[in-house]
């Protein structure tokens, strides 16, 4: 036990568990981030080719052939038109609802571990929306009017119909792709101002860099409207968050289908978002943590603790909602959703169903609870990884699984999935791609918000324990 | 004012600035002729500055509106260019206009509170300006304009309040 | 005075008001199941054929279909009544306010659901919205001779008056408006309204039991009108408030 052991040892123990207590000085401190991003190893380029070429094949090449021979080549059918595209889709904006969940909310809460991967949860966003993007329009079946569901008439004055779900959603995902790009883009500017002090002259990163930090020095005024810009977007871009993926969820509850029509969804989705999100946020950290060189130091044991009980109070969040969306569908004996409900748990697909369950709740209650196995990376990792496998089952079990199942018998048919699994491994692969040249590209850690911190924190005595302060600086 | 001098100053701790900045307004020298640089935000009440103005709340509001403007656009007047019945739904009903003026009127704030900073940062600004690199070691630096005569003087003060080095700014590609 | 049913969005009004209301009835007591609506159909309306692969696989192409459905077990097998399933025109159309391009649509002439092929992008989200599961999707370019060579001499029987639709565009069941259309024309051409068994869709003519009957259901005196009010009417799925302007005779 603590108090056993000699102050300066807590201390010491303190200071050695969290990274706002453990200062270090600023020029030694971007030495280390400036390393981190200079140094790669042939593993890394093996890594980054293998990627470059699954998605010069599956995403681009295989995408081409869709496009040229028609959606048949693709699992959909009827009764299931939406498929795998819209799975992926739902997947992959949940997935970017982490970067915001950490970065807005837990800014606006001032919850103080969220200061070293801020970013890394910010890229994940961007980087997940991109592959949301790509998901949905590969799934329409003329990707090249999609245009045409830009708010931009045609040559008749007919624009695009607002009634939609989908345009709803084109406008939602539009206005947190871009301003979830600019959140990402702000803290960087001073980090980027360091990345271009720290580069020599004459090398193509110091152009990237010059152009980048936009000749940003830090006077006062430009701190000053940078900080009233980062509050306003920590708190506008919550609700923003919440509505994408409530109305992403309103392109099910909207539609005439049974199982679909529930008003629960929006939070439902919500909830099932950040869940898949947070256990895609430690799997990176994890990562980050394992293959960058110096980030032992800025990601620690206590970052995962945080997360995973986060992650714990999330899982049990999820069930409330899937058992209050189950109990109702199920109390209400329509007939079309008794079949859809048994169809569910036991049809072919039924392992899918107990699956999602077991991912999702199950294996992260009983694992999260242990603050010592929480803060081990390696099975954080794996609980994150069974989050998202689970998480893709629910959607799967949402829109295709759910689409076999309507009100007319006699088109009930299942769905195999085609040419959209080497598409969907393609956007995954892209994702993995993205990230890792961000990652040698741009500052992963926000320096100078990790040294504001470290600047809030101190310790003081308080009768014989010693406790940690943390000041409110701004 | 082409004749003012610039000096840059520079302090490794924010103590030694800030009394440097009590001095400097002693010596006469006005705050509006003092600038603060440093790599992470210290606050003017850290230093004893005046408060910074600043227009991104204002510009935000501004997009705000015009954002709901768009929306109130899309939403409402779009529909009656082409008249379209759909599903036995009004031409331009309510509830589904809820969506898009939310969308647009938090995309119009967010856009111009982006380049509320770059308008009033004057970003991007790849000119010679007074710069330099150790400040995003964590060092703080003053930048200080003052009539020639005086530059010695100042130069002085800085130096006995711990300043690591102060000197002529020139002005550099960063 | 009268009362524009749009400015109040009356819905339900509108559908039971509408002017210019074409329906059908389909009597499931006289269906044989004999499919000859089907191969109309797609004569009349350049629908294209699917290959055995993608129409086992659930993407055959017919705006009517003939549903058969039975009871029991082989060999204690007990038929229920054939039930030909095509769009059902909804007064209030789950399919049309869901497309993002404004590529199905409420015909205020006809009174129906009309698709435009050229507006499509293909989200499928009608398709999936559409509660009789009644619209089909080109996953590929089946009536292509360039992609499909077999078919060229197919194409010399196409339709003059319907369009041949591509890759990636949903269609339906327009209740043959181009026979509309030409009817509507060649009455006003001469001077009178169209009359009542005039002109009748690609499925009702070719039915031989007579089982489809087609007309203005906004004229109490059609033949159509007359059927639609019997005792054995019925409409399917009406709990959904889709006001579907096909009516059903099921065993009396």
């Amino acid at each position: 036990m603590a108090d056993h052991k000699p102050h300066t040892s807590h201390e010491e123990h303190l200071r050695e568990q969290h990274l706002m207590l453990d200062p270090m000085p600023r020029g030694k401190m971007n030495e280390m981030v400036m390393e981190s991003m200079h140094t790669t190893s042939w593993k890394f380029w093996l890594v980054f080719g293998l990627l470059s070429a699954l998605v010069a094949y599956a995403l681009f090449y295989k995408w081409g052939v869709m496009i040229l021979e028609g959606l048949g080549v693709a699992g959909v059918n009827r009764p299931s038109y939406w498929g795998i595209f819209l799975v992926n889709t739902v997947f992959w904006i949940g997935i970017s609802h982490a970067g915001t969940f950490i970065s807005a909310i837990l800014r606006v809460f001032k919850a103080e571990f969220r200061r070293p991967f801020t970013r890394a949860a910010e890229l994940m966003t961007t980087f997940g929306l991109i592959q949301a993007g790509f998901s949905i329009f590969m799934h329409m079946g003329r990707v090249w009017l999609s245009y045409w569901l830009m708010p931009i008439p045609n040559e008749r004055q007919l624009w695009p119909n607002f009634h939609s779900p989908l345009s709803w959603d084109l406008l939602a995902i539009t206005t947190y792709l871009l301003s979830s790009t600019m959140y990402l883009f702000l803290p960087l500017i001073p980090d980027l101002a360091m990345a271009r002090d720290r580069t020599p002259d004459g090398t193509w990163q110091k152009v990237f860099y010059r152009v980048l930090a936009l000749g940003f020095r830090g006077t006062e005024g430009e701190w000053t409207h940078l900080r009233n810009a980062l509050n306003i977007f920590a708190f506008a871009i919550i609700p923003v968050m919440f509505s994408v993926h409530t109305i992403v969820s309103w392109d099910f509850a909207m539609a005439t289908r049974p199982g679909w029509n529930s008003t629960i969804f929006g939070p439902y989705f919500v909830i099932g978002a950040l869940h898949s999100g947070m256990g895609a946020v430690v799997m990176v950290l994890a990562v980050v943590r394992g293959t960058m060189k110096n980030m032992k130091y800025f990601i620690r044991p206590e970052h995962f603790e945080a997360i995973g009980k986060l992650m714990l109070i999330i899982s049990m969040s999820w069930a409330y909602f899937f058992f209050n969306d189950y109990i109702v569908q199920w109390y209400g004996g329509d007939k079309w959703t008794k079949e859809l409900l048994h169809w569910h748990e036991a049809g072919p697909m039924g392992w899918m169903w107990f699956g999602m369950l077991i991912c999702n709740v199950a294996i992260p209650w009983a694992i999260l609870w242990n603050k010592k196995w929480r803060s081990t990376p390696w099975l954080i990792f794996i609980v994150g990884l069974l989050i998202n496998v689970g998480m893709w089952f629910e959607r799967y079990i949402i829109v295709p699984i759910s689409l076999t199942i309507n009100r007319m018998p006699f088109t009930w048919r299942l769905y195999q999935p085609g040419i959209e699994v080497w598409l969907g491994i393609g956007t995954l692969a892209f994702f993995i791609l993205l990230y890792m040249a961000a990652s040698r590209l741009i500052p992963l850690i926000p320096v100078w918000e990790v040294q504001e911190g470290q600047m809030a924190h101190s310790l003081r005595k308080y009768g014989r324990e010693t406790v940690v302060t943390v000041s409110e600086l701004e | 004012m082409a004749e003012e001098k610039a000096l840059l100053a520079v302090f490794s701790d924010i103590d030694p600035a800030a009394d440097a900045i009590e001095q400097l307004r002693i010596l006469g020298v006005h705050d509006d002729c003092m600038n603060v640089i440093s790599g992470i935000p210290v606050t003017e009440a850290m230093l004893g500055r005046p408060s910074q103005w600043t227009n991104v709340p204002r510009l935000a509001l501004g997009g705000a509106i015009a954002g709901f403007l768009v929306g109130l656009f899309l939403a409402f007047i779009t529909p009656n260019m082409y008249t379209i019945m759909v599903g036995g739904q009004p031409f331009t009903p309510v509830p589904p206009a809820v969506i898009v003026l939310f969308e647009m009127t938090m995309l119009g704030m967010l856009i111009s509170t982006f380049v509320g900073v770059f308008l009033d940062s004057l970003f991007p600004n790849y000119r010679p300006m007074h710069y330099v690199p150790e400040i995003s070691d964590g060092k703080i630096a003053i930048l200080i304009e003052c009539p020639p005569p005086d530059a010695q003087k100042i130069t002085d003060v800085l130096k006995k309040l711990g300043a690591e080095s102060v000197k002529e700014a020139e002005a550099q590609h960063l | 005075m009268t009362v524009d049913l749009n400015k109040l969005h009356a819905v339900g009004a509108i559908a039971e008001e509408a002017e210019g209301k074409w329906g059908m009835v389909i009597d499931m007591d006289l269906c044989t199941g004999c499919q000859a609506c089907v191969a109309a159909c797609a004569m009349e309306n350049n629908i294209p054929y699917v290959e055995e692969v993608d129409a086992g696989y659930g993407r055959s192409m017919h705006w009517i279909r003939t549903e058969r459905f039975w009871e029991g077990e082989y060999p204690e097998v007990k038929m229920s009544a054939y039930q030909p399933m095509l769009c059902q025109q909804c007064g209030k159309a789950p399919c049309e306010p869901v497309c993002p391009a404004f590529a199905t649509v409420h015909s205020q002439a006809e009174q129906i659901n009309l698709q435009v092929y050229n507006r499509c992008v293909g989200t499928r989200y009608c398709a999936n919205n559409c509660p009789y599961q009644v619209r089909s999707f080109n996953w590929r370019d089946y009536q292509d001779s360039r992609v499909r060579p077999e078919i060229t001499i197919l194409a010399n029987q196409f339709n003059p008056d319907v369009t041949v639709r591509r890759r990636g565009v949903m269609e339906k069941c327009t209740f043959c408006i181009q026979r509309i259309h030409k009817a509507q024309d060649k009455a006003k051409s001469e001077g009178r309204e169209v009359e009542d068994g005039e002109f009748t869709t690609a499925c009702a003519q070719a039915c031989p039991a007579n089982a489809i009957t087609f007309g203005r259901i906004d004229h109490p005196e059609s033949l159509v009108a007359q059927l639609a009010r019997s005792p054995r009417a019925a409409h399917h799925l009406e709990e959904l408030g889709t006001l579907p302007r096909v009516t059903y005779l099921k065993e009396g």
